[in-house]
């Protein structure tokens, strides 16, 4: 039943991607000008010149010159053998960017995601409880904080506090010594001394928004009538609210699950900026607004996939934890 | 040569300038580095004597001779900031420019002979250098570059107009190892300052040993590289790939590659879109030493950081963390936050000189698609009259913290072809007289809310653009004209849009005017785009003009009687051998435009600034700013040293 309801999602994925591919490919080339437009501006903006057979050689060499449905089809034809082309703004192969970054960005989005959970979880939990305590309204008023300031900005106060203050070196996941560094238990640790600040950052509205989910979620539960036999029952407190409301209430944890994987490419990115970290959203940003077509294609269909498979994840996360969800 | 500088040379490189001495030090025995010293002992490397050339280039530091040890940290900016490297490592063409950007001196080149009618180069190369894997450097990597990538049509469908004069590419004819000589159709006397910018390092980029093994003339098996190499569909991209290209990242993506540089790439410390830190590291076989025979660079390597925000690249400044740039942190707004932080940084700030002419200048369309507003652009009593009605005081001291003065186009006032009326002329504020000429331009009629008409009835207005992301400056200034404006009837409508739409409307000639900065401050005759109508995304006053003059005549539009002398005059300027000759041909050019006024500006752009850490040696105070020089690589980095 699972295994079939599991590939009948990824079947679908075939079609839903090839149509994901041409509206890639389309909206990258939306706006005005093309690669070599672009190039030109920012070359123009230092008041560096590149003359016009140049220019014509690298339209020719990237096969800008030719119509759209041929370029589009030489991207696709060069996908389908697994090769992503050349970024046109690097003049390097596009898998070798994209993977060069994808490591630190898994470490960062899941880091992120531990602390989302491992702080929303017991907060959610307790001001549910303990509703309209002080408790309740220290965590609502945090939680309204972080979810109303821009996480850029948080990055900004945090990073100028710790180089005016504290003489921090900021931005950045490592410290200059271990930038370039063989992988080292030394260079882990310095990898967690610069981890904590990106994962604040990026954690705090998310946590904000999960802690005030997980608190409505409970409430709506803590007052049905199951709560009360159980509790007539006997049982303690604590494994009452655990083990039933809680359990109930924890369905938006796991569909956050979903978004994470896209999150990886996308998420955060001006903070990514800001905060000088070798992720792959800037590349991202960049990349489209360089109108770089392989690079910024590839991170689409990326972009794409890794959303498809994440609601894949976490549809099925939910069916073995709440056996209500049903498959179809 | 192109540019004299003789005003600010007092001031700033005071007798201290570095000098070129052409005599070898043959009395004198050459010292290396520790570093290398160690390497030598142990075996690993040939003694300095052998790393040199016969005769090194003997270059006199800006202060003093310097010791060895310790790294320059850098912080590049966002992804793609190749240039930064460059710009520091230095552009190893076969000339450079003279620190004071006043002339050409030899640098790959030990010396050169010119024939008579300026058409052929003769360089003499230095016996005996090396490229940085120890391989000698000769005049066959020169006719590498000429006879199989320069003529080759799947390198170059088309060759680069820098090496092309009347249609024809350069040809090479080796005379002996270390002479080589240059061959052009016809004469091209702007060819030795070409060569020392930064996109002419092409025959001194590729070492023929080790790049050959991707071209198919001397390797048959190329393609099954091809094959092999992700992303790679042809030789050419996989060439460029692995030896790297004069702009573009992957120059400094490959440690093997061997180069001429003072630092080289070190493994692990690549340039590519995963990097958080470029390092190099001295070059063991680096080809100039100072005056007392210590092989340069002084400092053992230099440390990039890869930052993604302009904003983090200040931070990391006042931090200390840099310890010589100016590139993406050299805004004047800049100037008080690194003076507030000097004492703690430690930190001296840096006069770059702008070689920018102007801020922003105006570009009426003299093409204009519609008869009736080109008739109007066209009249210089119009022109006149909307320069007079611009307060350019106000506009300096609102938008630029009073930071320049009225001011035009063309050379700055320091410069030797400095022309008095091109610069200054009609910048004074005077609305009065403003009116009056419109009134007898023919344009006196107003209708009800006292805006000016055309002689068709329609109201006398101007729409404009500007790239507002990129530049909230000129979207300032409008403002203000366009207030100054209403008082001589004329409307201003202005927007702000995205910057592909800005170029491909520029480029399609839909604009009544445009915006634009303008350079030839300190460059005239290496960016002469506004005096000229010569290049077809910048000369927005005459796109079409433009195209006339690439195409010889076939596209486009004939320009204006003073255009086409001037173009006439610009040919004649590029041929020109005599450089004394050649600058005078420039000033008559200068003085035409000045007469047509076809562009006016702002405000002279101001000095840029930038940060060097104090105990930083040899780094003069005052720099020029600009690509074609390009800043600071003619100040010699290799020279720079950390003061005990």
């Amino acid at each position: 039943m699972l295994l079939r309801y599991i590939l009948k999602r990824i079947f679908w994925m075939i079609p839903f991607l090839f149509a994901v591919s041409i509206v890639a490919f389309l909206l990258i080339q939306a706006p005005p000008g093309d690669y070599l437009t672009t190039y030109i501006a920012k070359l123009g903006e230092s008041n560096e010149v590149l003359d016009q057979a140049s220019i014509e050689n690298l339209r020719e060499r990237f096969g800008l010159d030719k119509p759209l449905y041929v370029q589009y089809f030489r991207w696709v034809g060069n996908l389908l053998q697994g090769d992503f082309g050349m970024s046109f703004e690097w003049r390097q192969p596009v898998s070798d960017l994209i993977w060069g970054r994808m490591a630190l960005t898994v470490t960062l989005s899941f880091a992120t995601l531990l602390f989302t959970w491992a702080v929303a979880f017991p907060i959610g939990v307790y001001s549910a409880v303990r509703k309209y305590s002080i408790g309740d309204y220290v965590a609502t008023t945090l939680g309204f904080i972080g979810l109303a300031t821009p996480n850029f900005l948080l990055a900004l106060i945090l990073m100028y506090i710790g180089v005016v203050h504290f003489g921090a070196d900021v931005g950045g996941l490592f410290s200059n010594e271990y930038k370039n560094a063989p992988w080292s238990w030394a260079k882990v640790w310095d990898l967690i001394q610069h981890l904590w600040l990106p994962v604040i950052v990026l954690g705090t509205s998310a946590t904000a928004s999960l802690i005030r989910i997980m608190r409505a979620n409970l409430l709506d539960e803590l007052h049905r009538p199951y709560v009360d036999t159980a509790r007539a029952k006997g049982l303690s407190e604590f494994w009452l609210i655990m083990k039933y409301p809680v359990r109930v209430a924890l369905n938006p944890f796991i569909s956050t699950i979903g978004w994470v994987l896209p999150n990886l490419v996308s998420g955060a990115v001006v903070t990514a900026i800001v905060l000088s970290l070798p992720t792959a959203g800037p590349l991202m940003l960049q990349a489209l607004l360089a109108q770089d077509m392989y690079l910024a294609g590839a991170f689409v269909l990326l972009l794409s996939s890794l959303t498809v498979v994440g609601m894949l994840i976490s549809d099925i996360l939910l069916v073995l934890l709440d056996p209500r969800v049903k498959y179809d | 040569m192109t540019v004299f500088w003789r005003g600010l040379r007092p001031l700033t490189f005071a007798g201290a300038a570095l000098g070129v001495m052409l005599s070898p030090l043959s009395a004198l025995a050459y010292q290396e580095a520790p570093a290398l010293a160690e390497r030598v002992a142990a075996g690993d490397l040939p003694p300095v004597e052998e790393r040199l050339p016969e005769s090194p280039e003997v270059v006199t530091p800006f202060e003093s001779v310097g010791t060895y040890g310790g790294k320059i940290r850098r912080v590049l900016g966002g992804s793609n900031d190749h240039n930064s490297i460059l710009r520091f490592i230095g552009n190893q063409g076969l000339t450079r420019w003279k620190p004071d950007f006043s002339e050409v001196i030899p640098n790959v080149a030990e010396s050169w002979e010119v024939n008579e009618e300026g058409s052929e180069f003769t360089f003499h190369l230095r016996a005996g250098m090396k490229w940085s894997d120890g391989e000698p450097f000769t005049a066959d990597d020169i006719l590498f570059f000429v006879n199989d990538l320069l003529h080759n049509e799947e390198f170059y469908p088309n060759p680069p107009a820098r090496f092309v004069v009347n249609g024809e590419a350069m040809t090479a004819e080796k005379v002996d190892d270390y002479t080589v000589i240059l061959k052009f159709a016809a004469p091209y006397g702007t060819f030795l300052t070409e060569l020392a910018t930064p996109l002419a390092q092409e025959p001194v980029l590729w070492a023929k040993h080790y790049c050959e093994q991707f071209h198919p003339t001397y390797n048959a098996d190329v393609q099954s590289m091809v094959d092999e190499t992700e992303a790679v569909e042809d030789w050419p991209a996989l060439f460029r790939l692995k030896c790297g290209e004069v702009e573009a990242p992957n120059r400094w993506a490959n440690a093997e590659r061997p180069t001429l540089d003072p630092w080289v790439v070190v493994e692990g410390g690549e340039y590519n879109a995963g990097a958080t830190q470029v390092v190099m590291e001295r070059n063991p076989y680096f080809w100039q030493v100072d005056t007392d025979g210590n092989q340069l660079p002084y400092i053992d390597a230099v440390e990039q950081n890869v930052a993604q925000d302009n904003e983090t690249l200040v931070l990391e400044a006042i931090a200390g963390n840099i310890d010589m740039q100016r590139r993406r942190i050299s805004g004047l707004a800049n100037k008080p936050v690194f003076a507030e932080n000097a004492e703690k940084a430690g930190i001296n700030i840096l006069d770059m000189v702008n070689s920018n002419s102007n801020t922003m200048a105006i570009h009426f369309n003299h093409t204009h698609k519609d008869p009736v507003m080109r008739e109007m652009i066209r009249n210089k009593l119009v022109r006149e009259a909307l320069s007079l009605a611009i307060d350019r005081e106000e506009i300096i001291d609102i938008v630029y913290q009073g930071q320049g003065i009225p001011w035009q186009i063309g050379p700055r006032p320091d410069h030797g072809l400095y022309n008095e009326q091109l610069g200054t002329q009609f910048t004074d504020y005077d609305p009065d007289r403003a009116n009056e000429l419109l009134d007898e331009a023919g344009y006196a009629e107003r209708d009800g809310d006292g805006y000016r008409l055309l002689p068709d009835g329609r109201r006398f207005t101007f729409n404009v653009q500007y790239t507002g992301i990129e530049q909230p400056d000129w979207g300032d200034s409008l403002e203000i004209i366009s207030e100054q404006w209403e008082e001589i009837g004329v409307e201003l409508n202005i927007s702000s849009v995205e910057r592909s739409i800005y170029y491909s409307r520029g480029e399609a000639n839909e604009h009544d005017f445009m915006v634009w900065g303008a350079p030839g401050g300190l460059d005239p005759t290496l960016s002469p785009r506004d005096v000229l109508a010569v290049h077809p995304q910048a000369s927005w006053f005459a796109i079409p003009w433009t195209r006339w003059y690439l195409s010889g005549g076939a596209d486009g539009e004939e320009p204006s009687e003073s255009m086409k002398k001037r173009l006439e005059l610009y040919d004649a300027f590029k041929k020109e051998a005599d450089q004394d000759k050649a600058l005078d041909i420039f000033r008559e050019i200068h003085q035409m435009a000045a007469d047509e006024m076809e562009i006016i500006g702002i405000s002279l752009a101001p000095n840029l600034v930038g940060v060097v850490k104090k105990d930083l040696g040899n780094v003069p105070p005052s720099i020029p700013a600009s690509w074609m020089y390009p800043d600071p690589a003619p100040t010699l980095p290799a020279t720079y040293y950390w003061k005990k």
